[in-house]
């Protein structure tokens, strides 16, 4: 039962990202791409936030995040996408899928922690 | 009074005028209707009966005619019966015209008619009678007397009542034809005035609310196009449309109170842009610059094309900012614009700072970045708000305060050391790094000997440089250590550069200078000390005194002899504290030169020092290692030839040195001399000239010209060989001399001026206080050891 879902194909962001929030008492699951993503998403319903990645193998964020929002019907846990670039076709997919936030990369935890504590609330 | 009431009085003045009418037309018409229907049912009826009365009466005059002329008694009988009947119509007739009777008039003719009737109808009975009873002629008689007599009256009685019946008939109808017209005329009056009346009141109603709403309309629209809201619409009553424009001005009023304050503030806000010094711009969606941005800018980024650039390549584009610095920088703004202000917050650590902005002249300047997001009543961002600074002069102050902080730590450092142990460090580690020079321009190429020394020296000099606490130096000196302790490995992973290790070298050169000129301009400290503290100060090896003092302790004080011997060695040694021998002093220089002739391919040179039985006091010593270091390498370097020139000059293949100690005139004087081919005058004044030092047609004597190398600059090496070739060597040697108060100077030995090369020696001259004779009394009598030659320079 965890309160964030790390999607993300590096693991080394994996990590880091993992690592930040768990030491600020989060707790966290991992998975490797949007397919996984989706996976881990029905099977824990406790979490309420997810910080995914946009480019991945199998399936890309916004495609998890399209299916999220359709098939599993899931309006209510909140996403924000990690990105190295952003363009206004993204922005566009990202907001009629109901994307909250957008992280641009390198990961920098002391700024987003406490919107993310909110988020989990 | 009330557009209202007005209104209501024209609706009720139209009602009541058409019911006034419609009531009067249905009343008149139905009076005239009934009129009508009297006169054509009676009165003419009536008029017409009468008419028939004077035919009746004549039918009764013919019936009674034809009754008394009738021959027989059936005719009598039967015009008897007509006679009756005719009688009856008359009577019944006259009857009807007296319920017809109208007027006194006609009711008094009326009365008379049948007052004559009667009288008739009896004279017409009685001649009845008469013919009857077969009186004919009485009846005849009669007829023509009695009965025609009341005949002609009621006759002219029917008659007169017939016209009087036919005029009031006449008046009749006249009355009615009048009254007829009369209604019509009224009704005509009535409709045509009410017309007037309401058309007057409708017109003035008009004029009232439409002309005046028609103006008002015509004076909005042209407010609302011209924008001019001072203007206000006249207001001419106290109605409705008079308050309403009231209304209508007072919201104008109230637009032009917004506008005026919206104007102001877009007024102030518009000066604010323009006279702040700061670059202000705002982003907008799309990376798009806004077209209102501070007056400012332009002076700050140089072009005035600003509005709707992307601000990537307007801020960013002649910056140094890296590319993927830069991308990071596009897809936060991307990340930002349009969006929740929570990713601002995510992202804005990206969002760069500080940036070098490269100009069209290859100028630079430093302009600082500050980003904030403009934020909606939604809590999105609508746009990000850039303020760009040039602080480059900002940042120059900054760096050179930075500096002085640097400057003063250093002074810190360099005065928490005594001035002698300074002095010391600064020369020593000059000295080492000038070996490392000439061993590193030596090797072309990787030599572990090389690196040994080169590592040792720096080793030394950073431990030296880390005990004295000098820390500026202590980091520069350690990074050069540790190259060539990674070049010592059996296997480096850096190459033996020449450029890049001589750059390096250079730099930790120039650190310690750096130390040496503070201490020398800013603290005015030169050399070891106060040239007093040579005289009052000495250095002490521990260990000597405690050599003294056993002496002392164990002499048998009974022996004379030894008690004397004792003192004098006493003596000896005290004189002799702090004191060495040249050879001692310049052990490490004389160590160092087998390896230096091996790098120069010529054969290691002997030394020969001669002290003269004088020893030198340790302050000197620095001093004097560095300096004859130079002067040695000198000799070694250019002096001194190959083995294979030197065996066809006729000299043995390994070259000589030598050096001499003594005391002349006040000074300490050490010559150093070698046996090479003597100083290069021609090439002195080839480089001299190449220098721009003397004109080519200048004439000098051999003593100018040799002075010339000490000359800050001046190398007669053809490329940077040694320390020497590098063309510091002479000046920096003459100064650390003069700065001990001493000198130095070139003396030729053989006697052929303007030759090629001439011999010569070196003679360096120090303070005598820093001279002790070995032996007190030996050096009583003037020194000859030297020739006393005029000095050169």
């Amino acid at each position: 039962m965890a309160q964030v879902l790390v999607v993300d194909d590096s693991s080394t962001v994996r990590n880091e990202v993992c690592d930040f929030l768990k030491a600020n008492g989060l707790t966290v699951t991992p998975a490797h791409d949007g397919k996984d993503g989706l996976d881990k998403l029905r099977a824990d319903s406790a979490i309420k936030l997810i910080v995914s990645d946009v480019n991945m193998p199998n399936m890309d964020g916004l495609t998890m995040v399209e299916k999220i929002r359709g098939e599993l019907k899931n309006s209510n846990v909140n996403i924000i996408m990690l990105t190295t670039e952003n363009s206004p076709a993204m922005k566009e997919r990202g907001k009629a899928a109901g994307v909250k936030g957008w992280i641009v990369k390198p990961f920098n935890g002391a700024a987003v922690i406490s919107t993310f504590k909110k988020l989990v609330a | 009074m009330e557009i209202r009431q007005r209104i209501a009085v024209l609706v009720t003045t139209a009602f009541v005028a058409i019911a006034a009418i419609g009531g009067y037309a249905t009343i008149m018409s139905r009076t005239n209707a009934g009129r009508v229907k009297g006169v054509t049912e009676t009165v003419v009826p009536s008029a017409l009966a009468s008419a028939d009365l004077v035919a009746q009466l004549k039918d009764v005059q013919l019936s009674t005619m034809n009754l008394v002329s009738a021959p027989d008694a059936n005719l009598v009988a039967q015009i008897k019966e007509k006679l009756e009947a005719d009688k009856h119509k008359l009577e019944a007739a006259l009857a009807q015209q007296k319920q017809q009777a109208d007027t006194d008039t006609q009711r008094g003719l009326v009365k008379q008619a049948e007052e004559g009737l009667h009288d008739y109808f009896a004279a017409v009975d009685e001649t009845t009678q008469f013919k009857v009873s077969g009186q004919n002629e009485i009846a005849e008689a009669n007829l023509f007397g009695t009965v025609a007599q009341y005949q002609t009256v009621l006759q002219q009685v029917i008659d007169t009542l017939r016209i009087e019946k036919t005029r009031s008939k006449d008046a009749t109808i006249a009355t009615l034809n009048s009254s007829l017209s009369a209604t019509v005329t009224t009704l005509t009056a009535a409709t045509v005035l009410s017309i007037v009346l309401l058309a007057a009141i409708g017109y003035f109603l008009y004029r009232q609310i439409v002309r005046p709403i028609g103006r008002m309309q015509a004076e909005m629209s042209e407010i609302a196009t011209s924008q001019d809201f001072a203007r206000r619409v006249p207001v001419e009553r106290r109605d409705e449309i008079g308050r309403s424009i009231e209304a209508f001005n007072a919201m104008i009023a109230k637009i032009e109170e917004n506008s005026a304050q919206l104007r102001q503030k877009t007024t102030d806000i518009q000066a604010i842009l323009q006279n702040i010094p700061q670059g202000i711009l705002t982003v907008v969606d799309g990376h798009r610059v806004h077209t209102e941005f501070s007056a400012h800018l332009p002076s700050i980024l140089e072009t005035s094309e600003i509005a709707g650039r992307n601000v990537m390549e307007l801020v960013f584009g002649a910056s140094t900012l890296g590319s993927d610095a830069c991308s990071q920088v596009e897809a936060t703004i991307a990340s930002c614009i349009g969006e929740d202000a929570m990713n601002f917050d995510f992202n804005a650590h990206l969002l760069v700072g500080e940036v070098e902005f490269k100009l069209a002249d290859n100028r630079t300047k430093i302009l600082e970045l500050n980003w904030s997001p403009i934020i909606d009543e939604h809590n999105t961002v609508v746009r990000l708000m850039l303020c760009l600074r040039d602080v480059t002069e900002l940042r120059k102050l900054a760096l050179e305060a930075g500096e002085q902080k640097r400057e003063l730590e250093m002074i810190g450092e360099i005065l928490a050391v005594s001035q002698e142990k300074f002095h010391e460090f600064i020369v020593g580690s000059l000295t080492f790094l000038d070996e490392c020079q000439i061993t590193l321009l030596r090797h072309a190429d990787h030599d572990p000997e090389a690196v040994d020394l080169l590592f040792r020296n720096m080793h030394t000099i950073k431990g030296n440089a880390r005990t004295y606490g000098l820390h500026h130096l202590t980091n520069i000196v350690h990074e050069a250590e540790q190259t060539y302790e990674s070049l010592r490995q059996p296997r480096p992973d850096i190459a033996w550069d020449q450029d890049s290790l001589q750059a390096e070298l250079h730099a930790v050169r120039r650190a310690v200078e750096h130390y040496a000129r503070i201490n020398e301009d800013s603290l005015g400290r030169r050399g070891p000390g106060r040239r007093g503290g040579t005289e009052r100060y000495l250095l002490v090896d521990k260990v000597e005194i405690l050599d003294t003092l056993h002496r002392l302790e164990t002499v048998n004080t009974g022996n004379l002899h030894e008690l004397v011997a004792a003192r004098d060695a006493v003596r000896k040694t005290l004189r002799l504290l702090g004191t060495e021998s040249l050879g001692s002093i310049l052990s490490s220089v004389f160590d160092s030169l087998p390896g230096l002739a091996t790098e120069l391919g010529k054969a290691a040179p002997s030394v020969l020092v001669q002290d003269n039985g004088y020893v030198i006091r340790n302050q000197a010593s620095g001093l004097l290692k560095n300096v004859f270091m130079h002067l040695i390498r000198n000799a070694m370097d250019h002096g001194l030839e190959a083995p294979g020139a030197r065996l066809e000059a006729g000299k043995p293949e390994q070259g000589s040195i030598n050096l001499s100690v003594g005391v002349h005139d006040g000074q300490l004087d050490i010559t150093i001399a070698d046996d090479g081919r003597g100083l290069a005058l021609g090439r002195i004044r080839q480089i001299a000239e190449a220098r721009g030092l003397i004109e080519a047609d200048d004439v000098l004597d051999d003593e100018s010209l040799a002075h010339l190398i000490f000359h800050p600059g001046f190398s007669t090496a053809e490329q940077v060989t040694s320390i020497s070739g590098r063309g510091v060597g002479m000046d920096a040697v003459k100064g650390f001399v003069e700065r001990e108060g001493g000198s130095i100077a070139l003396r030729f030995t053989d006697d052929q001026p303007g030759a090629e090369f001439r011999h010569f020696v070196t003679l360096v001259r120090l303070p005598e206080s820093y001279a002790v004779s070995i032996d007190a009394d030996a050096h009583r009598a003037p020194r000859d050891n030297l020739h006393p030659l005029a000095p050169v320079a």
